[in-house]
């Protein structure tokens, strides 16, 4: 009976083990996946270490010894499989060996296959698909049980002479069976509560950085000023729970919330040694506190004790800091200091892709501008030369066309929205057709169709009036004789399709390698309704050319004012 | 008065400038044509002195024109054009002058003292024009464009000057002359000219005779007199 005692004694120390195992890298390896060798070694090495220390804290008796040697051998094969169990079992059990005794070479065999029936069990498990199970107390008992038997059988087989084996089983197999069970069952149960506790760490703090990514990120997106500041800076700190939080830009403060903020107020100039050193050297600074503490600058009185700068940085260029603070009374904690790191980096993307979309708006205008200034100098001067000749013979005509070419500058020149109604579109194409006309006179013949239900289709400003200028430029003015334009709208199925046509077929190009102004039209109405939309050039050489543009109709857009007119 | 020939495909433009030319009372126009092809028949049946040519035209600009017109009737060119201040600034050296529409009095007197002046000290109108590059065809009311590489040969008969391309035989305006003078063909035969390229063998005939066999088996007759001249110029 003392010898249970004695053995439940070294329970506690296996306890200490497990704590100590658990606080410990090998710890994150029982995952329950398949291990790496580099991992395995580790794991041989942590359970050969306690499988030994198991036989130097047992207790010798008639020569043997009655210890817990067993628990690593079994754990290790239960944990790493049949190699791992049995290259631990091997090391342990020849190390007992070398200590002698009438049980030597029994124990050392014993050893050994304890660790191969862990890991058999560990096989067992991984073909059932249950590589969790490995965790459960209860199979960790119900292994080194098994183990111990098998032990036990062992010695009355192996050792010699058989009567002592027989008594010296007598008397540890109870002891040794249940403390090597329980031991097992034990250290299991302490790692599996500490992995638990982690992950649910790890989860809470997955949780809440995402938390703070998904409150901020919208408002970062609004653009990087004091505004979106303030609104960053309660949010983490909110979240986070440190002391203070501050974000600026290169020269100073742009929002601070927390601790201190009756002193560190937005606007005041960066003037901590850790912020500038972290905007001019473009790295993260960390002031832990007791190695190295803050000092606020500005009054000794302030609370703040430690601090964390993280620049941040667009296209490699540091454009400002976020900065997490903990008082003097409060330690930094590490997780918090990655995570203000990681919120740093996720902002800094966030940055790169605000400016892009700033570039990508700026973009669009300047494209709209260019259709604007595309307005062919060309047809300014020709229009005026043509209304002088007109003014000599009909000076009624004169004025309507100085009318037309009036209205259709004015709108040239006043739009800014990107989109207007197809019935607007189609003005405008025909104020300048109406200059043309009188250009070529009866040289030039247009005939429009358009299906009335279309007018009020909401198109990009610029769609037609390119594709009918280039008909006239590489139709009618490119013909000997009569051009005809054909304008239509139209709706097929779902798709309302807008067609210019001319006589010509003199421009026979695709798509990609037409100028600037058909790409642009393209492209500007797939922005509008997706890649479905889109223009189309059929061509028939010396027949005909047909550019069309398609826009799927459950998509489109109804001007609903402009439908009935 | 100065023998005046309008190139402008726009009718209006063609009437604005007619008056302005009137007005001046300085030239006798000789004709307004409305397309390059049609410039060039012209040209050839009127001997202008003087070109007003617009430069954007159908099918054929007018620089393309300049180049297609043979030297020994290149008349003075005077551009008029509504906006090609760019293209013009190349050419402004080698023409005479050139006039922005609306074209206003007083800038078309200064031209018509220009030309005057030019005129009495003789000046020979002479650009340096591009080679050609495409040879102008008509082809029922349209003009079919040939490649110069494309012509395997030309020649002349009753009915006026061919281009024979793989594709077919094609009538033009252009004379042969202008064809030599203007692009790679060579001249083997008072009425034929031959592309370089094309010829397969020349096969030679008694009397100081020739023939030329293409690629494509046709056989184009070549003369004593051109047959040294092609020799040379062929390196043989």
């Amino acid at each position: 009976m003392p010898l249970i005692f004695e053995l439940l004694q070294q329970m506690a120390m296996i306890v200490v083990i497990a704590y100590l195992f658990s606080k410990s890298p090998a710890m994150n390896y029982l995952t329950g996946e398949r291990l790496r060798n580099r991992e395995k070694l580790i794991l041989y090495f942590t359970f050969t270490l306690f499988s030994i220390l198991g036989t130097y804290t047992g207790l010798p008796i008639q020569g043997a010894i009655a210890n817990t040697r067993a628990i690593g051998a079994v754990l290790a094969g239960l944990i790493g499989g049949p190699a791992l169990g049995v290259s631990v079992g091997l090391t342990a059990g020849i190390h007992r060996f070398s200590l002698g005794g009438f049980t030597a070479f029994s124990c050392g065999i014993s050893t050994t296959t304890e660790g191969l029936i862990g890991g058999l069990i560990h096989l067992w498990l991984m073909k059932k698909n249950n590589p969790e199970q490995v965790f459960q107390p209860a199979i960790a008992f119900g292994a080194t049980f098994v183990a111990e038997v098998t032990q036990m059988v062992l010695i009355l087989l192996l050792s010699r002479p058989f009567s002592d084996a027989l008594a010296l089983v007598e008397m540890i197999a109870l002891p040794m069976i249940l403390a090597n069970s329980v031991g097992a069952a034990l250290f299991i149960s302490m790692v599996r509560d500490q992995k638990r506790v982690r992950d649910k760490v790890g989860a809470m703090f997955s949780s809440k950085a995402f938390t703070v990514a998904d409150r901020t990120l919208g408002i970062l997106s609004r653009g990087f000023s004091s505004e979106s500041a303030k609104e960053m800076v309660e949010i983490i700190r909110q979240e986070t729970g440190v002391g203070a939080v501050a974000i600026t830009d290169r020269e100073k403060i742009l929002a601070f919330a927390g601790i201190g903020d009756d002193h560190h107020r937005p606007g005041n100039p960066v003037v901590t040694k850790w912020s500038q050193l972290a905007l001019s050297e473009n790295k993260v600074v960390f002031a832990n506190g007791y190695e190295d503490h803050f000092q606020c600058p500005l009054t000794d009185d302030c609370p703040i004790g430690s601090v964390l700068v993280v620049p941040l940085q667009m296209d490699q260029e540091v454009v400002g800091t976020i900065s997490l603070y903990e008082p003097k009374t409060k330690l930094f904690l590490s997780i918090n200091r990655s995570f203000g790191e990681g919120l740093a980096t996720l902002y800094s993307h966030q940055l790169l892709r605000s400016r892009y979309e700033e570039q990508k708006s700026l973009l669009v205008r300047s494209e709209l501008k260019l259709i604007q200034a595309q307005v062919n100098p060309h047809f300014l001067f020709n229009a005026l030369n043509t209304i002088r000749a007109v003014v000599r013979k009909d000076s009624d005509r004169a004025r309507d066309l100085l009318l037309e070419l009036s209205n259709f500058f004015r709108t040239n020149l006043k739009r800014t929205s990107d989109t207007v109604t197809l019935e607007e579109e189609i003005a405008h194409s025909g104020a300048y057709l109406e200059i043309e006309k009188a250009r070529f006179g009866k040289r030039l013949v247009v005939e429009m169709e358009i299906d009335p239900q279309l007018k009020g289709l909401r198109v990009p400003a610029f769609t037609l009036q390119p594709l009918i200028e280039n008909a006239v430029k590489h139709g009618v003015a490119s013909l000997l004789d009569q051009g005809y334009i054909w304008v239509r709208a139209y709706q097929q199925g779902r798709l309302a399709l807008i067609e210019v046509e001319d006589n010509a077929g003199c421009y026979c190009k695709p798509l990609e390698s037409q100028g600037l102004g058909m790409k642009l039209v393209d492209k500007r109405v797939k922005n509008l309704y997706g890649n479905e939309a889109g223009l189309s050039v059929e061509c028939v050489p010396q027949e005909k050319t047909l550019i069309r543009v398609t826009i799927p109709q459950d998509k489109g857009q109804f001007d609903d004012s402009s439908a009935d007119c | 008065m100065i023998r005046a020939l309008i190139v402008d495909d726009e009718e209006l433009a063609c009437e604005e400038l007619q008056l302005l030319l009137e007005e001046t009372g300085a030239f006798e126009l000789v004709g307004v044509c409305f397309n390059a092809l049609d410039a060039l028949k012209q040209i050839k049946e009127k001997r202008p002195e003087l070109l007003f040519l617009d430069i954007e035209m159908p099918q054929i600009n007018g620089f393309e024109l300049l180049a297609m017109i043979e030297a020994d009737l290149m008349p003075h060119v005077v551009f008029v054009t509504a906006y090609d201040e760019h293209a013009l600034k190349a050419f402004e050296e080698k023409t005479l002058d050139y006039l922005l529409k609306p074209v206003s009095r007083e800038r078309m007197d200064k031209t018509v003292a220009k030309l005057r002046e030019t005129i009495r000290r003789g000046q020979v109108p002479s650009y340096e024009v591009d080679s050609l590059k495409q040879i102008p065809c008509q082809q029922s009311n349209r003009v079919k464009l040939i490649a110069t590489g494309d012509v395997e040969f030309a020649f002349s008969d009753l009915a006026g000057i061919h281009v024979v391309s793989p594709e077919g035989m094609y009538f033009t305006e252009l004379t042969l002359k202008a064809l030599e003078e203007k692009t790679e063909l060579l001249r083997c035969h008072r009425k034929y000219l031959i592309n370089p390229a094309k010829i397969d063998q020349i096969k030679m005939l008694e009397n100081g005779l020739a023939e030329i066999i293409t690629f494509r088996n046709a056989k184009i007759p070549v003369s004593r007199r051109y047959l040294r001249q092609l020799k040379a110029k062929l390196e043989l």
